[in-house]
């Protein structure tokens, strides 16, 4: 299984059937404007939302990276990649660091701010439900079949068809194929529409975020090994040193002795 | 007048009531520390503890020695502290402004009001007899110091304006006048008692520890003495 | 005048205030005492606890490798409280993080559940760990008061050395891993502290803090207790963290060199300004004051430069840990009350542990005495012989412990009611609906409302719902009502609109739905308690309302329509309840779709379920030219005629 998501930004007529269809199925509490809360319609009980940018509605939610920063975040491994490949959180492991809110090049995971006992949110593309054999619950009701449930592969040949097909409509590019080592949401953006919004306006880079730390995550036994290494020399080394100096003096002295007695 | 209560309500009764907490627990642990510490001077180890209860409940439970010499005063004493204790913390007015809507108790039981009321006029009464029964005695107003003329009065006030306002059908027009002496006298209380003689609510015990420690000698303290000065078998 | 004395009051207060401020965190949770938000996961706690803690226990391990690898053993004097104030500094980030985290509780997880690809299991692990180094290094010297220590003592001191290497090694790894902490944030962290050798700065900016903070500590404890700081030592430290920070700037502009980004040095906005203040603190003061040979061998020129240096690198440690990257969530972040309270409980805390380290132990080569302290203030325990020295502590004792009650009591008297009962809404005032006959329904103005065409729905009140009931004059537009001597069959038309405006303001027979929904999401108070009590209101005693001899709340108190026999119409649709008014939107959805569904047979809009049957998502210019809305009259200015003359 490869699951992916489809969403077609020009079909959406932001109808927020699919948010509603979230809250059922993953049984979330009413929400209403939160202090803490962006802008942006997620929160702790919303795990997908509808921005409206420049008259499209875009659709936002977890994206399921190929390698998610936040699973690399995590510290411990509370977040973590499905055998399915969907990304899923454990909340019996986690301690409550918030480093995935930090790491997310997208802002995605909520924290339950307002909880005494808090837990981190975040869409799990409806894992249980994939797991059943069924379809994530946003897509099954989307009427529009604008956000569309499928293999990864097949949904990008279809996105592309559809680029082809319509290239004045559409930005001739896969938003999530290739971004940050490739998501499993991916997005049919209309042509010249900025999407900046959604990742601290900058451009994302092809690189998966894990693999900007991984280098110095594998230089940590090295490191420790060698700083502790080049301790010892270096002590051993001083050492050496007083303690040659001090039998030279002890021996310059004793020289001196018997220079006097030979005296 | 509104924003005085609610200050008195709010902030200041938030105020009173840690310093109320913390204090009677800092009297609790200063007092102990110093027991501790005048122990290990004096190089004695044992801690007086059946002495310690007994005595503790002796003036608990109202049917001792005193009450063979005073026994009206006694009686009246000890009325006034059930009234004292009880009617503040299980008065339905208080369980429901104070304990559930303040704090986020909602289990606290509570006196009918009809029962608090009758509580509160006896209290009330007690108050002044205590007071008469203070100034009226030589030998009290001999060992009285300011603070304790001036307890009663202060409490019966909160008692008297407290239940004045719970039953405006004695003196409809001085509602607010009421509410504030009774808020603001209250707050004085809760802050005034970890630093006055009221303090007694929870040092009765360390009193009975000072009092077993220092006047009860262990059984061969004198030879001890003789053996640190140095003039053992001499006779004393 | 003593000046310990003064600083131990004001630590012990600062304690006491946190420690209010801190239970409550635990209570009521972080979103009730922080402004920490979804936009800004991390915020002065783990910037300033943390971040700086770990960067300010770095005097630890350079000057024990000083001392004991590099074998210059004339720095010994300043190593003692170099280790001491690592392992409290250490503590202190232990202590903040369980402020920080979510479910402190479960901190030890990462012992348990690992993930070695995180940089903050790597952090996790060398607190852990070099926190325990740092004990074991630091716990030979209150070992040398008693004599049944001396075993442990001898065996702890034969594996110094091992230990040392340890401590070294495991502060390189943690120094660098609260940068790697920030790499994979290429997109959150701009681009002037964004690096991808940030571990390797980190690490050299530690190094010389490390000297910096142990120069900055000898000044700080000297000046309380009145003694002579290292100076012939420090000047020599001060000199090297010189070198240290000049390398330390030199690989950052180089790294921003090779990456091409140096234009960013140049570049307008606050960033800039920002990033040239953080170095000209962090390497130029430095760099000043300890090369000008007269202030760096002055008590002055050292303490300024080394304050300065240190304010400059928890600066960048802040900055990285979340300031510069606080517009890529939303709106401004400043600590809250409580978490700035909650820090300085945390440092003053320290501070106190630190000072009593101090004052038993040989921590420095003498042991502290403030020539001008009073009698009572010398120790009052001598360890040495074992004799008492009587009860000066007593005094100390009581006030300190006065102070921390009396801070604590206004901690809490301090904190909001907001804090003890909000659960952060933020309020979005309604307001009211635009338009003549159509009315432009869009409460918080955000271009999303809803096109409510009025006569169609009383057309349909008066002809299904209400039969035979006729409004007269409908030529003035059917909803006008200015006088009531002008409305002659006012029960007929009560009839027809109280089936929607099932609740009117006193004196008022058709109100704005705004009016008493006043909050777009919240509920919201529709009675207006303040203004029934004031004098200047309505100015009624509480017992016009509330019975006497029971609590004053909703219970005991009259319903409205006791007093106002005109609030709730006869023909209301609705039962109201008659204080507190649903959300705006809640109130509009509940009332449109259940009454749709109800008439579905009956109206044109049946199935009410999809949000774009009615929110178009348009401007109203748009509504004009649309098919469907072809009722749409919307004019510019704000008529309410909807809701009368008040």
């Amino acid at each position: 299984m490869n699951p992916a998501i489809l969403t077609d930004i020009t079909k959406c007529i932001g109808c927020r059937e699919c948010v509603a269809a979230c809250k059922v199925v993953n049984d979330t509490q009413a929400d209403s404007p939160r202090r803490w809360s962006l802008d942006d319609g997620l929160s702790s009980d919303n795990w997908t939302s509808i921005v409206e940018r420049e008259g499209e509605f875009v659709r936002k939610q977890c994206r399921h990276c190929l390698e998610p920063a936040c699973v690399s975040a995590c510290p411990v491994a509370a977040l973590h990649v499905t055998e399915i490949g969907t990304v899923v959180y454990d909340s019996d492991k986690c301690l409550g660091c918030r480093y995935c809110m930090m790491a997310c090049a997208y802002g995605i995971p909520r924290y339950d701010w307002d909880k005494a006992v808090p837990y981190v949110r975040k869409c799990i593309l409806c894992h249980d439900r994939l797991m059943d054999g069924q379809q994530p619950a946003c897509t099954e009701v989307c009427p529009t079949q604008a956000t569309i449930f499928g293999n990864r592969d097949e949904l990008i040949a279809e996105a592309k068809k559809r680029i082809a097909a319509d290239p004045d409509k559409y930005d001739n590019h896969v938003w999530g194929e290739h971004e940050v080592g490739g998501t499993r949401i991916l997005y049919l953006v209309p042509k010249n529409f900025d999407l900046s919004f959604m990742t601290y306006g900058q451009k994302l880079g092809e690189k998966a975020l894990p693999q900007v730390t991984a280098p110095a995550m594998h230089a940590v036994p090295f490191a420790f090994l060698g700083m502790g290494g080049l301790m010892a020399g270096v002590h051993w080394i001083v050492k050496r040193r007083i303690e040659l100096s001090k039998t030279d003096q002890d021996a310059s002295k004793e020289e001196g002795g018997e220079h006097e007695q030979g005296a | 007048m509104e924003a005085w209560l609610e200050f008195g309500r709010g902030p200041l009764f938030r105020f009173c009531l840690v310093i109320l907490i913390l204090g009677l627990l800092r009297s609790v642990v200063l007092s102990l520390y110093g027991m501790n510490e005048a122990l290990r001077r004096a190089g004695d180890k044992i801690v007086p503890w059946s002495d310690l209860t007994n005595k503790t409940f002796q003036w608990l439970i109202p049917v001792t020695r005193l009450f063979r010499k005073r026994p009206v005063y006694s009686a009246i004493s000890f009325i006034w502290h059930i009234g004292v204790i009880l009617v503040p913390l299980f008065l339905s007015a208080h369980v429901l402004l104070l304990f559930a809507n303040g704090i986020g108790i909602h289990w606290w039981p509570e006196f009918p009001q009809r029962i608090a009321d009758l509580m509160t006029l006896i209290t009330v009464i007690m108050g002044i007899l205590l007071f008469l029964g203070r100034v009226s005695s030589r030998e009290s107003r001999f060992l009285s110091r300011f603070q304790d003329y001036a307890w009663v009065p202060l409490i019966t006030l909160t008692f008297l304006t407290g239940g004045l306002c719970a039953n405006l059908n004695l003196s409809a027009g001085s509602y607010q006048f009421s509410m504030l002496l009774h808020v603001y006298s209250a707050d004085l209380i809760l802050m005034l008692i970890p630093f006055t003689k009221v303090a007694h609510c929870v040092l009765l015990p360390m009193s009975q520890y000072i009092s077993g420690v220092a006047w009860k000698f262990p059984k061969n303290a004198g030879d001890r003495v003789a053996e640190t000065i140095g003039k053992e078998g001499m006779p004393v | 005048m003593n000046r310990v004395r003064n600083l131990k009051l004001v630590l012990w207060m600062l304690a006491g205030f946190g420690f209010a401020v801190g239970l409550t965190r635990f209570f009521f949770g972080l979103g009730a005492t922080t402004n920490l938000g979804d936009g800004v996961p991390w915020g002065l706690w783990i910037g300033f606890d943390v971040m700086s803690g770990v960067a300010l226990a770095g005097g630890g391990f350079v000057m024990t490798a000083i001392v004991y690898i590099f074998g210059r053993e004339e720095y010994h004097p300043i190593v003692r409280p170099a280790v001491l104030t690592a392992f409290l500094g250490y503590v202190a980030v232990i202590f903040g993080l369980l402020f920080d985290l979510g479910l402190p509780w479960n901190i030890w997880h990462m012992i348990v559940f690992w993930n070695p690809h995180s940089p903050l299991f790597e952090v996790g692990w060398c607190v852990m760990l070099y926190t325990t180094v740092l004990l074991l290094e630091f716990s030979p010297v209150p070992m040398e008061s008693s004599s049944a220590w001396a075993k442990i003592r001898a065996t702890l001191i034969k594996i110094r050395i091992p230990l040392v290497i340890t401590g070294i090694a495991l502060s390189t790894l943690h120094q660098s891993s609260l940068g790697t902490l920030f790499m994979i944030m290429p997109y959150r962290v701009p681009v002037l502290w964004y690096s991808p050798i940030l571990p390797i700065l980190f690490f050299i900016s530690a190094i010389g803090l490390g000297m910096l903070m142990v120069t900055f500590e000898s000044h700080f404890t000297s000046y309380f207790y009145r003694r002579k700081p290292e100076i012939h030592l420090l000047k020599n430290l001060a000199g090297w963290s010189r070198w240290v920070l000049l390398l330390y700037l030199s690989v950052r502009i180089g790294d921003l060199a090779v990456r091409g980004q140096l234009d960013a040095l140049t570049a307008q906005g606050w960033r800039t300004v920002w990033f040239w203040v953080e170095i000209v603190m962090m390497v130029g003061a430095p760099l000043v004051f300890f090369s000008v040979p007269k202030l760096r061998i002055s008590r002055t020129g050292q303490w300024t430069g080394a304050t300065l240096g240190v304010s400059g690198i928890v600066l960048n440690r802040i900055n990285v840990g979340g300031f510069v990257h606080l517009d890529r969530g939303a709106g401004i972040y400043l600590p809250s009350f409580a978490e700035l309270a909650i820090t300085l409980a945390v440092v003053a805390t320290l501070a106190l542990i630190f000072l009593f380290f101090l004052e038993r132990f040989h921590v420095w080569e003498e042991r502290p005495v403030d020539p001008n302290a009073k009698p009572e203030a010398l120790p009052e325990f001598d360890y040495a012989s074992m004799v008492s020295l009587g009860a000066p502590s007593v005094a100390s004792r009581y006030t300190r412990s006065l102070a921390f009650i009396l801070a604590a009591a206004l901690g809490f008297a301090l904190l909001s009611d907001d804090v003890l009962t909000s659960k952060g809404f933020e309020s979005n005032p309604v307001r009211a609906a635009r338009g003549g006959d159509t009315l432009w329904v869009d409460g918080n103005r955000d271009n999303y409302g809803v096109a409510f065409p009025h006569s169609q729905h009383v057309k349909f009140v008066e002809e299904i719902l209400t039969p035979g009931i006729e409004i007269t004059d409908r030529e003035n537009g059917g909803v006008s009502f200015a006088s009531e001597t002008e409305v002659p069959q006012y029960h007929d038309k009560a009839a027809i609109c109280s089936q929607c405006h099932h609740m009117n303001l006193p004196g008022d027979q058709a109100s704005g739905c705004y009016e008493c929904h006043s909050d777009m999401y919240n509920i919201s108070d529709s009675f207006g308690h303040d203004w029934h009590s004031e004098t200047a209101g309505a100015g009624l005693s509480c017992f016009t309302c509330h019975q006497t001899g029971m609590a004053k709340n909703a219970e005991s108190a009259k319903q409205c329509n006791e007093c106002h026999d005109d609030l709730v119409p006869a023909y209301a649709a609705i039962e109201v309840e008659q204080y507190l008014a649903p959300g705006y939107t809640d109130a509009m959805h509940g009332m449109c779709q259940n009454c749709h569904k109800i008439h579905a047979e009956e109206v044109e809009k049946a199935d009410l379920g999809r949000c774009t049957t009615c929110h178009t998502g348009q401007t109203r210019e748009v509504i004009k030219r649309d098919q469907l809305n072809r009722w749409s009259n919307v004019p510019n200015n704000d008529i309410t005629t909807f809701s009368s003359v008040r």
